[in-house]
């Protein structure tokens, strides 16, 4: 009887995201920034333990001190505007910052406070300070984090009407704490951007200057977005705010090859001279196939098995990326891509694509299929056949008993992350690409 | 009918803990004022209905109204790490996906828990009805109906909870009437939890919320049998020192209510006492199993530091019926610890802890730190509870730790608020903090103070839980070397005039500073 009753609904369990509110952490990704959450008490505790897992920590004004209404019967009963008020006044004279971002979750929304009259009152006293609508119910934390970043846009950059500069470009990537990794991959995109000749605007991390790095979008030649989907609101909206053109890369670029297409792209793009750039390249080949060659005499001879098939599971900036180099660069065979960021239907066919076209050789093509619940996601990899040798998994620590029970090897690369200390780690560009490969590699270790 | 008990079951819902017990959670001045002011007794004739003749604001603790807060927890949180960890039910969270953003962590607690308790490993299974928009606008009681029929489908679980969250709550989710019709089409308990977020001011109504919940649907009503070995232990998921400790009383333990399993919390009304490492946390169950179901409970201290301990089995002994054996146990017990503590107690000569955790469970770890010849000059507590559900005597866990072992200069009740932290920890000589909840070690760090995370509640307990407590110091101290090179390198972040004021609720009592500094409102970067 059971087959018939247990079938694909609504419901998500093992969640892989959290809500728009989550975009508080976004906020506290920007230096100087302080979020303000107009939310339940235990909403903000409640995101960040889905977004800033893999141990990575967070800082102020995160780690626990984002000041919240934490709304009660009584905001509920007659509104939540007044002590939204007090906490604003207040916030301005405890907690240091220059930009002040009030996110508005569920309860706010649902009583129907008018929150930015509030906001505006602060604002019209000088202070930089936004109004975002983060309700949990509109959308995931990756929604959220646009319409913050379009709040932000709208509310503190504001009209620019000024000059551009061609080498100046803006950089969206990767969603600050919910790709665990993101420190170290901003850091390697950048690297490798400045080294191609530009100068590369940040705008979430401790190499963004906050606030007066926001103040220079519109200066930029152009926006660059590297993701599948989330950003491309943001760079559409910049494109008609500010007429500023973008050049949207929807896979992160891993490993040589894609690294070197990449900045060759993205310096057509701007128009600029080649000469520093493919000077670069060219360094970072020498260093990287140096590392390569080394490798590879213990690739093609290792006598105790080597990973080789694999299926993935996580959002689908990663996951597309991922599958690509793993793929294409180093001859594994993919089972199984499982995307779990629900992007918007009008994206998907887009995402499709990729997996359709994995290999320069075009032998390689995989149906990706998108699932957010975990019970599922669950069966999927249980169906799977991942042959004699090593199988891998890389996905969440979701997977970890699945992996367990199939005697997999589960590379954690996916939010939630449990069973990861990740600091500067990164998994882009050049040097991410061999720190990957490490990683890989090693899981073959001990297997002997 | 009017009924004198302190607790009542014939309602879905249950009383939040500000109602119940004058709960506060914003309060600054010396452990034995808190005493004092808490007026335990008085308010424990007045939970039986003989009231204490005060009238209206006397009977109430006055509370310091600070305009300014940071992110807390909730009881819809609670709930997901109590009922979402019983083994064989299934929680089914009616909400939009963000109220289930910490299951992982959650699985994580319970697998560590498992793996304490010598059970199987499993994943943990919360269930989110996941809702839109639209739902709030057309409703979402069909989206409910279908997540329960997955739960009951998927997992086959003994029973199926529903817990209300702030949205559904405020679009007025009837959870009660799906609860029963899904019931009868099932043939399993569907419990309603109503712990929306904004519900009460203090989270542990939570856990309140889940007990509640199982005492109407789960515990056995009539049990056939007595089980005259078996003790209920209301427990978090800490490692089970409870059975080693009574075990020479000839008890079994049954855990209640993280890991345990329906036929686990089913007995609890066969149990010969209930008992608890934490009154905030085991009141609510303790007392409802005494007053509905005949199972006596503890009247006696927590288990921490020699005296409490030594209380306390007695108590269950006497409960028990083994009032001849427990003194020799007691006494061998003293004499087996006394060498390592008397060790310990030279090592840490001189050092000064800071506890900032839960409310009664503070109580417990302030003792254990004194047992071990640490000085104590301030304290966090999350909340406060002026009297327990039970209103016993022997309860007043403040009121012990005060007459055991002295008064504490600075204790503060506030929600894990780490703005709060540099004028606190200023006025104490606090060489390392306790905590258990986030956001507070980091601001200590900052400060160059070392952090015990007691994850494991359980390790202070009992006779052997001092010298545990004792041996974590040590290596904690070590670290102040790392938070040494942080304070010097990092900065706390609050502006610098916040950091200037040597009282934590300064704006409660001068609200009227918020408006000063009109001249720097063109300025916001105001440090």
């Amino acid at each position: 009887m059971a087959d018939t009753t247990i079938k694909r609904t609504n419901t998500i369990t093992h969640p892989r995201y959290g809500c728009a509110i989550g975009a508080a952490f976004s906020v506290a990704a920007i230096p100087g920034a302080v979020p303000i959450a107009n939310c339940g008490p235990g909403c903000i505790g409640k995101q960040a333990g889905i977004i800033t897992t893999a141990s990575q920590g967070t800082a102020y004004p995160g780690a626990g001190n984002i000041p919240s209404v934490n709304w009660g019967e009584n905001e509920v009963v007659f509104g939540g505007a007044k002590k939204l008020d007090d906490l604003i006044k207040s916030t301005l004279k405890i907690m240091k910052g220059d930009l002040f971002v009030v996110l508005t979750g569920c309860s706010g929304e649902l009583v129907g406070d008018d929150v930015e009259a509030v906001v505006k009152k602060y604002r019209n006293q000088g202070y930089s300070i936004v109004s975002a609508g983060t309700a949990g119910f509109k959308g995931n934390n990756l929604f959220g984090h646009e319409n913050v970043s379009i709040a932000i846009i709208d509310q503190f950059v504001g009209e620019y009407k000024g000059r551009k500069q061609k080498k100046l470009v803006n950089l969206w990537f990767e969603t600050p704490y919910f790709n665990s990794f993101w420190r170290g991959d901003y850091e390697e995109i950048k690297r490798i951007l400045e080294g191609a000749g530009f100068e590369v605007n940040i705008l979430f991390g401790s190499l963004s200057k906050g606030s007066e790095s926001w103040k220079k979008i519109p200066k930029a030649g152009f926006n660059l977005l590297i993701s599948p989907w989330v950003g491309l609101k943001t760079v559409k909206h910049l494109e008609v705010k500010y007429k500023q053109p973008y050049l949207h890369i929807p896979v992160i670029p891993i490993g040589e090859e894609a690294t070197s297409a990449f900045l060759r792209q993205v310096v057509e793009f701007a128009g600029i001279d080649k000469t520093k750039s493919e000077k670069f390249i060219e360094e970072e080949s020498k260093q990287y196939y140096n590392y390569i060659e080394h490798f590879a005499s213990f690739f093609s001879q290792y006598w105790f098995g080597l990973p080789a098939k694999f299926a993935i599971v996580g959002d689908s900036t990663y996951n597309t990326a991922f599958t690509k180099f793993l793929t294409d660069q180093l001859g594994l065979v993919p089972l199984k891509a499982v995307i779990t960021d629900n992007p918007p239907e009008k994206y998907r066919d887009k995402i499709r694509d990729v997996y359709h076209h994995l290999t320069e050789d075009d032998e390689v093509s995989l149906e990706p299929e998108f699932v957010e619940d975990g019970y599922w996601i669950e069966k999927i990899l249980e169906e799977t056949d991942f042959g004699s040798e090593i199988g891998v998994i890389f996905g969440s620590s979701w997977e970890k008993q699945i992996a367990a029970d199939k005697n997999l090897k589960l590379i954690e690369t996916s939010t939630p992350s449990a069973n990861e200390v990740v600091l500067n780690r990164s998994y882009v560009g050049y040097k991410g690409a061999l720190t990957l490969i490490e990683k890989v590699y090693t899981v073959a270790m001990g297997n002997r | 009918m009017t009924s004198t008990r302190k607790i009542n079951l014939s309602m879905s819902e249950c009383d939040n803990r500000e109602m119940r017990l004058g709960t506060i959670t914003s309060w600054d001045g010396s452990a034995s004022e808190l005493t004092k002011a808490s007026d335990y007794e008085e308010r424990s004739a007045e939970k039986q209905q003989k009231c204490c003749g005060k009238r209206g604001r006397a009977c109430q603790l006055c509370e310091l109204n600070m305009p300014f807060s940071q992110e807390t927890t909730c009881a819809h949180a609670m709930v997901s790490c109590q009922i979402g960890n019983i083994t064989d039910c299934i929680l089914v969270e009616h909400s939009p996906i963000g109220c289930s953003a910490q299951q992982h962590g959650l699985n994580i607690s319970m697998n560590i828990g498992l793996a304490r308790r010598h059970k199987q490993p499993q994943t943990i299974s919360i269930l989110s009805t996941n809702l839109l928009e639209k739902d709030m606008v057309f409703g979402a009681s069909d989206k409910l109906r279908q997540t329960i029929r997955d739960a009951y489908y998927r997992y086959s679980p003994k029973a199926v909870f529903i817990s209300m969250a702030c949205s559904t709550a405020i679009i007025g989710e009837d959870i009660d009437s799906i609860a029963y019709e899904l019931q009868d089409e099932l043939g399993i308990e569907v419990i309603p939890l109503h712990c929306e977020g904004f519900r009460s001011k203090h989270w542990s109504t939570g856990f309140d919320i889940s007990q509640h919940g199982i005492l109407r649907s789960i515990v056995e009503k009539n049990p056939k049998k007595k089980q005259k070995d078996l003790i209920n232990i209301v427990q978090l998921w800490g490692t089970d020192y409870f059975s080693d400790i009574l075990k020479p009383l000839g008890l079994r333990v049954n855990y209640l209510v993280d890991m345990a399993s329906y036929d686990e919390l089913k007995q609890a009304s066969e149990a010969v006492a209930t008992t608890t490492f934490c009154h905030t946390l085991g009141s609510y169950m303790a007392t409802a199993l005494e007053e509905h179901f005949g199972v006596p409970q503890i009247n006696a201290p927590q288990p921490y530091g020699i005296a409490a301990t030594d209380e306390w089995l007695r108590t269950i002994a006497k409960v028990v019926g083994k009032e001849k054996i427990v003194e020799e146990y007691i006494e061998s017990e003293h004499k087996r610890i006394q060498p390592e503590l008397d060790e310990l107690r030279e090592k840490l000569k001189g050092l000064y802890g800071f506890v900032m955790t839960g409310s009664a469970y503070a109580h417990g770890l302030t003792s254990v730190l004194k047992e071990l010849g640490i000085g104590v000059d301030g304290s966090i507590v999350f909340h406060h509870d002026p009297v327990y559900d039970s209103g016993q005597e022997n309860q007043n866990t403040l009121k012990f730790l005060v007459d055991t072992y002295g008064d504490i200069p600075y204790f503060t009740v506030s929600k894990t608020q780490p703005f709060q932290l540099p004028a606190i920890l200023k006025r104490s000589k606090a060489d390392f903090v306790i905590i258990r909840h986030g956001g507070l070690a980091t601001i200590a760090a900052k400060l160059g103070i070392p952090s015990l995370a007691m994850g494991d509640e359980s390790i202070p307990i009992g006779y052997d839980g001092i010298l545990r407590t004792g041996r974590i110091i040590l290596n904690i101290i070590a670290r102040k070397r790392f938070d040494r090179i942080l304070a010097r390198h990092t900065e706390l972040g609050y502006t610098d005039w916040w950091l200037s004021q040597s009282d934590p609720f300064i704006l409660a009592r001068h609200p009227e500073l918020l408006d000063e500094n009109e001249e720097s409102k063109g300025d916001p970067l105001n440090g």
